[in-house]
């Protein structure tokens, strides 16, 4: 089996700071989005899943629009297994509904007046994401004990909590550390790992913005160093 | 010597060796408690004939009261008072819809202009270091490159009342006489010497400013402290931080830009 | 009074220091509440215990990036005391900043980890405390923990110290052994260290004093600037030790003039007199030639006028400083060009070995015992006599490089 462990806004230097060993692995790098004029989450899952730039299509649906986008299977490579599953991925099985509202949430907060107010926001927004993340792991685990030979499950959690809380290291470090758990026991369940990130996230005082460049590992030897997000995909067999 | 008069002298020295140094020199004051604090201090190191300009930074959105408070003391104290507007942008209608170009261009661009035209070697400034976290890291002379970057990385050491006094052409240095100070210990300066202090800072209908800057970026807190014993008695007690009121405002405006064109914001 | 001690941790990256300063705040209650609450939460709802490092985080996030980068100051207080940490880099690159910060302090805290013993840093912070003339300092022995609290590692690793600091003159005032991690004998005395009966930190902290104003000693006024205010010529500046009164009969050094104090001159008040520490302004007869850098004192035993006095200089700039290139001393308010005319001694500020004598250089972290030679007359002290005439900082290049106090006799 092969197993995908997508993270959005997993960063590098993060990974690296607080020694996460498991994400990490035996080989890893930062990707190369430059070729993107932004980092966009939803840009970069279907420019992965599909080996294309696909910046341009997904824009074109304009903001509203774009969060639906579902590529059919025939133009990813999940094409390539025979009994694949994909949890919650951006472009292809996203929960548009839970996304939604963490985005609505997150609007709110920005445009709460005054100060207290934003502070009554932060804690749903942060406890949304927790609870989406419980159970995307828990179906993420259950399709890792199951006869697939492809499962790839899609973690909001660093991204949608980063933005609002990047600034709070205690916190990051405690979501880093979930996560290079949820790494560690996903190894003894497949063949293959691979961990990737659209992109990574910097600090901006105590908020989080998206940096340009992710972050992949693998447990597997691979040619590239620094690939671009499209040339990864077509690794993966 | 007590403690008040013990950060106000080291204040003094600061500001006369400012002067002593650098001669072509001016404060900036934002009419708030810190800087008009300041400026009680300038006044006295040069025995109220102040040897420089004072520069008030105009966005056209100040609070009213601001205006008034501006214009009575310097008149008052016979002050030489440079108003700084950058008129271009005021005319292009640059406003705080968004408030990191607000910032930039009728704050710090406001200020660049003024330095130029003036070719000030230093500009005093009353920040303090208890006031965000990165401030801890200020010294008292801090040089800034002509963008008004600061390499906080490579500081020139100081030591022994020692500072930063040479600099090439393009550098000028920020001096912070109040680096010291804490805004209880300049609360309790201004009972002492009962220093003029806008009414802003005091309680009207349950809310004061603890901090004051334009009207569309200030919130005031919620209170009760009607006057300066009042506003003691309440720092004394809290454990917010003083920038809550403002609280990251420029940051929170670059996020939003930002998130808006990662395509979160435009949405609902 | 006494109402801020301001005290400098240094020692070795990894001893502890920042597990030290989150210890003492968390223990003396100072941390921010909204923060943390969000800490706790998620750690509810991620299933997580929150552990002390995850509040370290915060707090140096707090204060900026992972590493303490610079001189940080942090605030807090304890039974209506208040104290300013200055948090100084363990780094080697950072020494300036470490100076900057050590310079500010009235007392100083030594980390070690007793596990790992005297390090490179350990040698180098102590050696500098010593040369910035911080007399109160306090031996934090951390990660008893990790040696299940023994007295015998701690009277080894203490013992060994001691004989260190010894060879460079200085003389902690107590050895503490703590655990930084665990908050034991930090704010709280240690149940696991039954051996050690001596204060907790904060209490070895409490007993410092804070730098004595120096009323007592003789007068140094050194002098800031001339202004003419309303015909008046006032001379400003800051009275460094001792007291000025009107009628005093006084001298004005290098140049010699006698001057007679007719008024002191302070903003909107009326006084006869001022002492150490006060920024003031006398108006003074026989006043002609006296500029910036003039020193005012009396005339008994003043300090005295030197164009060559010998001196040990700590480098503190990736730029190395040659034997007889052009520098500016500032000492005091006093600038002057100078060079330095012999380093005697090439020292490593770690291993405290010799590197050279009779040397051309030196290079950044060294410590040299030099001849300074100033262009002109100088009116000075020696460090251990007067400190503020006795200490000066050394110009290269618009930046101040060097830092050196006197030690002529």
């Amino acid at each position: 089996m092969i197993a995908v462990f997508a993270i959005d806004a997993l960063e590098y230097e993060l990974v690296e700071e607080f020694k996460c060993e498991n994400l990490r692995q035996k080989f890893r790098g930062k990707t190369d989005i430059s070729e993107f004029s932004q980092p966009r989450t939803m840009v970069l899952w279907s420019s992965f899943i599909t080996g294309k730039n696909k910046e341009k299509e997904v824009l074109a649906g304009g903001n509203k629009e774009m969060w639906d986008k579902k590529w059919p299977i025939g133009e990813t490579f999940f094409s390539r297994f025979k009994n694949p599953v994909v949890i919650d991925l951006p472009g292809y099985s996203y929960d548009t509904k839970v996304h939604a509202e963490s985005r609505r949430l997150l609007k709110e907060f920005f445009e709460a007046r005054p100060e207290e107010e934003k502070e009554k926001i932060r804690s749903p927004y942060n406890r949304d994401a927790f609870e989406h993340h419980r159970k995307i792991k828990e179906e993420f685990f259950r399709a890792l004990g199951q006869d697939h030979d492809f499962v790839l499950g899609y973690f909001s959690v660093a991204d949608v909590v980063g933005h609002l809380n990047f600034g709070n290291k205690a916190m990051m470090r405690m979501i880093y550390k979930e996560l290079d758990e949820i790494a560690a026991e996903i190894k003894g369940k497949c063949e293959k790992l691979l961990i990737l990130s659209d992109h990574g996230m910097q600090a901006v005082g105590q908020f989080g913005d998206h940096s340009n460049y992710g972050f992949w590992s693998a447990n597997f030897e691979v040619s590239f160093k620094n690939p671009k997000i499209t040339e990864i995909g077509r690794l993966l067999k | 010597m007590d403690h008040l008069s013990e950060l106000e002298s080291r204040s003094i020295y600061i500001i006369r060796e400012a002067y002593a140094q650098f001669r072509n020199i001016a404060m900036l004051w934002s009419i708030g408690k810190d800087s008009t604090t300041m400026l009680w201090l300038v006044r006295k190191a040069f025995y109220g004939k102040l040897p420089f300009p004072v520069i008030h930074i105009d966005t056209g959105c100040k609070i009213e009261d601001i205006y008034r408070f501006r214009d009575e003391y310097a008149k008052k104290w016979n002050l030489n008072l440079i108003v700084g507007r950058n008129e271009e942008a005021l005319k292009k209608g640059i406003g705080p819809k968004d408030k990191l170009e607000c910032c930039t261009e009728l704050k710090t661009n406001a200020l660049k202009q003024i330095i130029a035209k003036h070719d000030f070697r230093a500009l005093l400034l009353g920040i303090r270091r208890d006031e965000h976290g990165i401030r801890a890291k200020e010294r008292y002379f801090s040089p800034r490159n002509s963008d008004f970057k600061w390499n906080y990385q490579d500081q020139p050491p100081e030591l022994w009342d020692q500072y930063k006094s040479k600099q090439d052409d393009e550098q000028h240095i920020r001096v912070h006489p109040l680096l010291h100070w804490t805004e209880l210990d300049i609360w309790e300066y201004i009972k002492r010497e009962k220093i003029p202090i806008t009414p802003l800072y005091f309680s009207k209908n349950g809310k004061r400013y603890r901090s004051i800057g334009c009207a569309p970026c200030c919130n005031p807190v919620d209170s009760n402290a009607k006057n300066v014993d009042e506003v003691i008695d309440e720092l004394k007690k809290t454990k917010t931080a003083e920038r809550s009121g403002r609280a990251q405002d420029k940051e929170q405006a670059y996020m939003m830009q930002k998130l808006r064109s990662l395509g979160y914001m435009i949405l609902f | 009074m006494d109402k801020k001690l301001r005290f400098v941790i240094v020692g070795h990256i990894d001893h502890g220091k920042s597990t030290l300063i989150g210890r003492l705040l968390y223990d003396t209650n100072s941390l921010p509440e909204e923060a943390m609450e969000e800490i706790k939460k998620a750690g509810e709802m991620l299933g997580r215990k929150v552990e002390f490092a995850h509040i370290m985080d915060h707090l140096s996030e707090e204060r900026e990036k992972g590493i303490t980068i610079d001189t940080a100051q942090t605030f807090f207080k304890n039974k209506g005391k208040e104290y300013v940490i200055i948090d100084a880099p363990g780094h080697k690159e950072f020494l300036k900043n470490m100076i900057t910060g050590a310079s500010q302090a009235e007392a100083a805290i030594l980390m070690l980890d007793v596990n790992e013993g005297i390090m490179e840093q350990t040698k180098r912070h102590a050696y500098i405390l010593n040369l910035l003339g911080i007399k109160q300092v306090v031996v934090a022995m951390n990660k008893m923990d990790l040696v299940n609290y023994s007295e015998e590692k701690f009277k080894k690793v203490r013992d060994e110290l001691t004989k260190f600091l010894e060879s460079i003159n200085v003389k902690p005032t107590y050895f503490i052994p703590i655990s930084a991690f665990n908050g034991e004998n930090i704010v709280k005395k240690s149940e696991n260290m039954k051996f050690y009966g001596g204060p907790t930190i904060l209490e070895a902290l409490d007993s410092f004093h804070k730098k004595k104003d120096r009323e007592d000693s003789k007068l140094i006024f050194p002098v800031q600037d001339v202004y003419e205010i309303d015909g008046k010529r006032i001379i400003v500046g800051k009275v460094e030790c001792g007291k000025i009164s009107k009628g005093d009969s006084l001298v004005a050094l290098p140049s010699k003039h006698d001057i007679t104090v007719n008024t002191i001159e302070k903003f909107l008040e009326n006084s006869d007199s001022a002492s150490a520490g006060e920024s003031i302004g006398i108006t003074a007869s026989g006043d002609d030639g006296i500029k910036r850098g003039s020193v005012i004192s009396g005339k008994v035993n003043p300090p005295r006028i030197k164009r060559e006095f010998s001196a040990n200089v700590f480098w503190m700039s990736p730029k190395k400083v040659m034997k007889g290139e052009k520098l500016i001393m500032q000492i005091a308010t006093r600038e002057v060009n100078c060079e330095i005319e012999k380093i005697s001694r090439r020292i490593n500020s770690s291993t405290l070995e010799i590197i050279g004598s009779d040397a051309d250089r030196l290079e950044e972290t060294e410590v040299g015992e030099v001849v300074i030679k100033t262009e002109s007359p100088v009116a000075i002290e020696s460090f251990n006599d007067v400190e503020e005439l006795g200490r000066f900082v050394l110009i290269k290049n618009q930046d101040i490089s060097g830092g050196g106090i006197i030690t002529s006799k």
